[in-house]
Formats: C-alpha cells, structure tokens, sequence
C-alpha cells in the first residue's frame, strides 16, 4: 500500500457510507463528535451517496462505476477522507484503481485512494492517538468482531482494540473465533442466504457464549447481519459500531465544532 | 499439429505471465538452523526421527549395531535387504549367516523385516534419503512391516536443501542417473477413517533407525 | 467426471441440513488448519511468510518460463529413460492410457491419487475396456467403493463417518465388524495388497516435475504412491502441464512447504524424485511414461488468471474457508472444491457450467492469507464475477435490480428523495415485512434493520443551519 501523505491539520472529508447515512445516522453523528472533539474541521461532502461497492462486489463493474463516478465528483475538493467502514475505505483504496483502470477518471480515482482512511486507522495510524482520554459513564465489558475486508484489506483490528483498552470503564475480552467471517458478504447475504444463515449461526452461537454483553465492530454491513440474527435468536446482546461506543465516553452536554 | 505442438505453441504465443520478476537469488532453507556441528544434527535428527515415531538405536560401533540388528530380526529366517556393501556395518554379513538368516529374493512379499543403509539422512525432518540402484532394491524399503535403516552418524546432513546443493556441486548428472530417490520420514500412515492417524498403511509400519558411530 | 456445479445451491442445501456432515468437516479443516499454523510457523511469522513468498515467486518463474520448462523437461525426461506423452484434453488422456495398455497387455491397473484422473474420467474409460483399475490411496478406494465422488482434495472422504466406512467394508469386502480405525486400514491393506503385486500397471499423478533434472516428484503418505510406481511392469503418471518448476532449490522449498500447508506435516512419509525406469540390476518399473496434460490449462495462461496455474493443490484454502466448512465439497460438483474449485471449475470447463461457484463466497480474503504460494483467490473471484456479467450469466431480478439501485445511487438527489422515503416509510412498515424474492433470503435467518426516521445528511443539514443561526 502506498504510503499516505500526513493528515494533520487537515479538514477532514466525511465519507458516511450510504448504509450509516440511511439506517444508523447516529454512528455518523458519533464519528463527527469524536473527530471534532480532537479539534478536526470536518466537512460533510453533500453530493456524496455511494462508493458502488454492492455492485462491484456483485460484478456489476458498469453499475458500481457509474455511482463512483459520483463519488468521484463529491470528493473532488477532499483533502482526507475518512469512513466509519473497512469495506468501503477498501472499496476506495484497493478498487477504485481496478473499477477506473483505462478511464479518464483514473488519476482522480487514484488520488482519492490515496488519501482515503478508515476511522480507527485515521485516529491511530493517521493522528497518531491511542488515548482518547474518556471514560464510559459505567463499566461494560466489550469483545471484538473483526470485519474481514477491515482485517484483511485495510489492516485495521488492532486500532481499534486500543482506543476502546485505553477508555476508562471498558473491559475487552475475547470473542472465539474473532476474525472468522460472519457471512455477510455483501449481496452474497442474500443470493447464497442458506450459507450465509449458517456461517451467522456459528458467529452468534460464540456470542452468545462470550462473557461479553456488546460486540464492538467497525463495519454496519456485518452489524446489520449479526444484529439481525441476535434479534431473531431473541437475546439481548447487540454488536455496535466502535465510533458509537467510544462516542458514548465523550463528555456529555458538550458540542463541538463550528 | 500433434498435441505437444499445439500446446507449445499456443504457450509461446501467449502474453508471458509474471515478466517482470527477479532471478531467484539466494533461497532461504525451509527448516532454519544455527548449529550445524555433527553433534547438533545429531541430536537434531533424533529428535525429529522419533518424533516421527521411528525408533532410534544410538550403537557405538558395528557390533553393537549388528547384534541389535539381529535382536530386532529375531526368530525371521529371512530379511529383504540391500547388498550388504551398502549397508555400513563390517561383519553384518557373516553375522547374519552365522545367526541362520537369509536374504531373500528381492521382491518377497512375505518377509517380515528388511534392511537397508542409507544415502543420507536428514537432520531437518528426521527422513532418511534411499537411492536405487544396483544392489539397493525399493522393495526392502516398502514391501516389509519393519524397515530396519542403518545410519552412520556422518550421513546425517542438515536438510534436503543441503543434500541437494551437494548433488549441484557434483554435477546433476549423478542424480539423474538415481532412478528412484526417496525420502523416507517415519512409517506409513493416513488419516483418511474419520481423521484418525492410524500407522502402518502400505509402507512399513515401524521404522527401526540404527545409527552407528561417535556420539 | 461431469460438471454439476449449477446445482451448488441445492447441493449445499442438503449439506447445511445435515449435521453430522457438518461436524465431520469442520472438525477435518480445523485440524489441518491448526497443523498448518504450527508447521508453517514454528520459526516464527516472519519467516513463515517469507516461505510464502519464496513458494509464490518459485511458482511464478516456473510459469513465466512455461513452454521453455516444459521442453527442458522433456528433453531430460527423455534422456532418463522416461517417454514423454502429450495429450490436449480428456480424450487423449484416455486413448494414451488405452494404448499403452494395450501395447503392455495390461489387465490390471492400480492406482495412487490423480486429480487429473478424475478430471478426465479415466478408471471409467479403463473399466469399459476390461481393464480392472483399484484406487489404493485409502480415502480413494473408499471414494471407489462407495461410488461417489471425492469431496476434498487431499483428504477425499472427511464426509464420511467411521460407522458409515466399516459399514461399507462390512458389506463390500466382508470385513469383519469393527471400530477400530487401525483394524480397518490394516484389513484395507491385506485386500490392497494383492493388488498392488499381481497388478500390470500402476497410474499415478504427480506433484511437480523438475525440468532441469527431469525429475517426476510425487508425495504421499501410506506407502500407495511408492508401490504403484515401483512393483509393476509399467507405471503412467498424469502430470498437468502446469506442475513443472525450473530447479532443484525450488523443488527443495515447494516440497517441504506443500506438507506443511496440507495436513501440517514437515514432509510427507514418501518424498520421490522419479528420474527413470529400473536399470539393469535394480527393481522398478520397467517403462515409465509422462504424460503432460493440458485439459484446458493452456486457455488460462494467457489470462489475468495464469495465477490459478500456480496451485500446489495443498487444501490450505479448503481448510480455511468458512463456506466450504459449512457445505462441504460435493457442493463444488466438480473435481476441485473449495476456494480454489470456485476458480478453476469455470476456467477449465466453462463459466456456464459454473455460473454460481463465484458467488459461493463472502470474499473474506482468508484464502489469499494461507495459500502457500499467494494466488489472490479473492481476486479472481472477483473477477470471474464481473466476467459472468459481461457473459450475459445475470439473472434479470439482479440486472435490472442493480441498474434501479445504480440510477438512485449515482444521483444525490434521488438519493436523498430514496432516504427521505424511507425515514417517512419506516414508520409504516411492519416489524416482519414480507419482502420479495431474491431479497426474502435475509428474512429466513434475521430481522430487518429499523430505518432510521432521519438519515445522516438530514441530520447534517439540520445541524449546519442550526450551527449558521448561532453566529
């Protein structure tokens, strides 16, 4: 992976991802909180909708260019572009290239890549914080679900573990089998369901056995698949977006930003 | 156009795949070791070959290589073997006449033990290296329960990497001329019933390693 | 064998219901996985994945330089003592054997594992022309016994319990009843063994062929592989034409490091390096043939897909992937499953007869982080995916499904109208809404998400203006 160029100091370009912007506006919201808690300027691109991931996944290569294009055009003026998602910051940096390779819009789709963050990638990596110096209001115990293109594509995991080890009243324990996909997969949730459902089983049959009471992870396409499997079984535990649980710890009352 | 030419030609027609890659260069061995001093290969090889599930018979000398040889043999009138001039053991043969046993016809499917020296041994993975070859018949190696592999302490080398950077140095002309070479590393097995790892398939079930000479 | 990999989604189906298949294989590919991560890396990560690397470029060369290796070995082969054989496609492979047969008077065959056997039907081809064939790899003979078809690459029957084999023993080779895994492989080899020394010819595959010695390389663990290519007269291996390296050193990496990817072993029992038939005064066979196959491997080569060549066929991805875990390798219907078959089954017989193996996959990417020689699986899948597309392969529910998706998602404002509706719809949806096929496969195993009454850039424009009212 190329290096990229340092993000201090930077206005940072929200990259909401369409699922956080239609079903858990909230975790947007969070990731704005705590970016402006560390003193960023975040911006909010208005013409942004979609990266084209689902269709690219699905091999629709006409379809996803189409609205990346549109990506493209939102992020024309970004310095830094952050995504509370590991699959969509991939989608950005690892296939952007592949979907624009031979159009005129290459060079834009490459540099969009390259200045391209996942959240917890940007915080750790990109700022260089660890310590976000909160405390949740009261003690919880938490265990990661690592999201495979997160894991796999983008490095990201470990970031995580340590904003969440260095809040006060958190408690990380383990999740057996933690980096075993959770089979959601995109469209392949939906078009190979009896194989989906039952890589689901086997993730929720750990959570449930796991001492903890939320799951933390950093992508909504495998929360929205897990919560709805935990909802169907009928228990109580949830998985939840890291940016939501560490915004959780953020000082109450206080607004930030302009 | 017979089928090896249309095959080589629509690969050399192809847009080659992989063209910018380097040389190969230095290769690191698979099994890295610090300490190669004929103590530590030792010690090495034991480990591995036993861990293996061979058994292992450290002998000071031929003799007591031999008259162990002939315990392990036991109350057998006859053993598949190598032509004992391959077999590093001075006396084995006399001891053997002596003791009533013979060697049999090379592919005897019905002897229970057969002996063999070896090319080499690798320290490594505790396999034992056999070569074909006039007067070393396969079958003294694969036909029996019992493979009993004579080992001079001075044939074990570190690893296959090293025995055949020996073979490019002598010209590979002499392995060629090897028409089998195999390596052996400990009995036979498989765990195909149910993922139980059950020995003694085809091949020999147990492997009795002799190793001659300074500990 | 036929392609039946149309049918994956019924096929697995029947696997996902049926738990003590599930259990069998998942309880096989977590302890191979686990034996790869110990041999793999006892030394540490570090070195571990420079092995990976040092395999990959090895296999890489191997197929930059194809056609040229493949002369090499030809030649050195030849020099040997081997004859070299070509055969384009299935029906060669078949007439070759059937001559050779018959030019040795062969009856009775035995063989050791072969993928590219199966590929091309080839013991049904012998048996139609009287000539007996016995599978002798143990997991292959109980494949033969039984009747089907292999469903793993390295370890072929992980679907079958150990009651269901006595119970095939029992009834087709009068085995008397036991339990005893030990005793059952000792009965299967007093049954084996007279084959192994009445047989003519012994068939075998085989794993790389070293072109600058010549050198057929084959690695086996029961002692089968040994016995086919050195008790009888003749002994054919079936190579494709792919499996050929440049060099001793690469041999020494690639032989060492496919045990420890496949069932976690430092090496198999049985490392052979073939240069040859028996000599004057020595034992083996006394022909050896070569047969190099293509069967459509030179198709790939020229492709973005050459990569897929690099297979060692080891099951490491078998062993990782979470799909195959939960349908086994029947599924697959064809003679590669896994990761691996979900690539090579559309290459080498035909993205129609394939169309749903590329989909069968989440794309997590754990196959790219295990493959000893870094073929990038999720890669392929991907493309093979948007090759389906542009084949015309997409049923008309997704096309025309994803181009309305496209049209509101390339257009901020329909976009925008889309998340207003369904703040507005959310509320009037019912808590299960009955959703149409194919979207109604989310709903059998979860719930839906509640949408949210405002989306993120409602949210957003409210609090600017909020935020331009303050200053």
């Amino acid at each position: 992976m190329d290096p990229r160029p340092a993000p201090a100091g930077k206005c940072v370009s929200l990259f909401v991802t369409c699922m956080v912007d239609l079903l858990y506006p909230q975790t947007g919201m969070s990731v704005v909180n705590i970016l402006e808690y560390l003193g960023l300027e975040v911006d909010f691109p208005m013409a942004q909708t979609c990266c084209g991931q689902p269709a690219f996944n699905g091999g629709y290569r006409r379809d996803a260019r189409h609205v990346a294009y549109q990506f493209l055009k939102a992020f024309q003026d970004a310095e830094v572009i952050v995504a509370p998602s590991g699959s969509c910051a991939a989608m950005v940096r690892h296939e952007f290239p592949v979907l624009f390779a031979g159009d005129p819009w290459l060079a834009e789709a490459e540099r969009l890549a390259s200045i391209t963050w996942e959240f917890t990638e940007f915080v750790v990596d990109g700022l260089g914080i660890d310590d976000l110096k909160l405390a949740l209001p009261h003690p919880q115990t938490f265990a990661f679900h690592d999201s495979c293109h997160g894991l796999r594509m983008m490095g990201v995991g470990e970031q995580s573990r340590r904003l969440l080890g260095n809040v006060e009243n958190a408690t990380i324990v383990e999740l057996v089998e933690h980096d075993e996909c959770c089979g959601f997969g995109g469209l392949f949730a939906v078009k190979m369901a009896d194989v989906s459902g039952a890589m689901l089983e086997k993730k929720i049959e750990h959570i449930l056995a796991c001492p903890a009471d939320t799951i933390v992870l950093g992508d909504v396409s495998c929360m929205t698949h897990i919560n709805g499997g935990l909802a169907r079984r009928g228990t109580s535990k949830r998985a939840r977006h890291i940016a939501d649980v560490l915004a959780e710890a953020l000082p109450e009352g206080v607004t930030y930003g302009r | 156009m017979t089928s090896r030419e249309t095959i080589l030609s629509k690969l050399h027609a192809a847009r080659q795949p992989f063209a910018g890659l380097p040389p190969a260069g230095d290769m690191i061995p698979v099994v890295p070791a610090d300490d190669t001093s004929p103590a530590a290969l030792r010690v090495r090889f034991v480990a591995a070959a036993e861990a293996l599930n061979c058994t292992v018979t450290a002998c000071p000398d031929a003799d007591a290589a031999i008259r162990h040889i002939l315990g392990l043999v036991g109350t057998d009138s006859t053993i598949l073997s190598w032509d004992l001039k391959h077999v590093p053991l001075p006396g084995l043969g006399a001891a053997l006449a002596a003791a009533g046993i013979a060697i049999a016809a090379a592919g005897d499917a019905h002897v229970r033990a057969g002996l063999t020296g070896v090319d080499a041994a690798l320290a490594a993975t505790g396999s034992l290296l056999l070569a074909s070859g006039p007067g070393k018949p396969r079958g003294a190696s694969l036909l029996p329960e019992v493979h009993i592999a004579v080992v001079a302490a001075g044939q074990i080398v570190p690893d296959l990497e090293t025995w055949l950077a020996a073979q490019r140095a002598a010209g590979l002309e002499h392995l060629r001329r090897l028409n089998s070479v195999v390596m052996i590393s400990g009995p036979s097995r498989t765990a195909d019933i149910a993922m139980e790892t059950v020995m003694g398939v085809h091949g020999p079930g147990a492997v009795q390693i002799v190793l001659v000479g300074e500990s | 064998m036929d392609v039946k990999a149309r049918d994956f989604i019924p096929v697995a189906q029947v696997a996902l219901s049926d738990p003590a298949l599930r259990a069998a294989v998942k309880r096989a590919t977590d302890t191979a996985a686990q034996k790869r991560l110990a041999t793999m890396f006892w030394a540490g990560r570090t070195h571990g994945e420079a092995l990976r690397q040092q395999a990959a470029q090895a296999r890489r060369r191997a197929l930059r330089d194809l056609p040229a290796l493949l002369e090499q070995a030809e030649a050195a082969m030849t020099a040997n003592g081997i004859q070299v054989l070509w055969a384009a496609d299935g029906d060669e492979v078949r007439r070759l054997v059937l001559d050779i047969a018959a030019r040795h008077e062969v009856r009775r065959a035995v063989k050791s594992k072969s993928m590219i056997s199966e590929e091309v039907a080839l013991n049904h081809a012998l048996q139609a022309h009287d000539i007996d064939v016995l599978e002798t790899d143990l997991g292959e003979f109980i494949v033969q016994l039984s009747g089907e078809t292999p469903s793993h690459i390295v370890t072929p029957v992980i679907h079958k319990s150990k009651e269901t084999i006595r119970d095939l023993f029992v009834r087709e080779l009068d085995m008397p009843p036991t339990d005893d895994a030990e005793a059952m492989t000792q009965f299967a080899r007093g049954h084996l063994r007279r084959a192994f020394l009445e047989a003519d010819m012994g068939i075998s595959g085989g794993n790389f062929i070293i072109a600058e010695t010549g050198a057929l390389c084959l690695v086996t663990n029961e002692g089968n592989g040994r016995m086919v290519t050195s008790l009888p007269r003749v002994h054919v291996a079936l190579v494709g034409i792919e499996k050929v390296i440049a060099t001793v050193e690469d041999y020494a990496t690639l032989t060492q490091i496919l045990p420890r990817s496949s069932t976690g072993q430092t090496m198999t029992v049985y490392t052979q390096m073939i240069h040859g038939p028996r000599g004057a005064d020595d034992d083996g066979p006394e022909h050896v043939y070569v047969i190099l196959v293509d069967n459509g491997r030179s198709d790939i080569y020229p492709t973005d897909y050459a990569e897929a060549l690099a297979c060692i066929r080891c099951g490491a991805c078998l062993n990782a992937c979470p799909v195959y875990e939960a349908t086994g390798g029947h599924a697959y219907g064809w003679v590669y499953s896994g990761p691996i078959g979900a690539v090579i089954t559309p290459l080498l017989t035909g993205l129609e007869n394939a169309s749903p193996l590329p989909h069968a996959s989440s794309l997590c990417g754990l196959c790219k982080e295990v493959c000893p020689v870094d073929i990038d699986l999720p890669r392929m899948l991907l493309d093979l995916r948007h090759d389906l597309d542009e084949a015309g392969h997409t049923p008309p529910v997704w096309k025309w499904g994803i181009r309305g998706w496209a049209m509101v998602a390339r257009s901020p404002r329909l976009f925008g109208l889309a998340a207003r509706a369904a703040g507005l719809g959310g509320r009037f949806l019912p808590p299960r809404p009955p959703l149409p096929p194919p979207l109604n496969g989310w709903t059998r195993t979860r719930d839906l998400p509640e949408l949210a009454p405002k989306s993120f850039r409602q949210l957003w424009a409210e609090r600017q203006k909020a935020g331009k009212r303050d200053d």
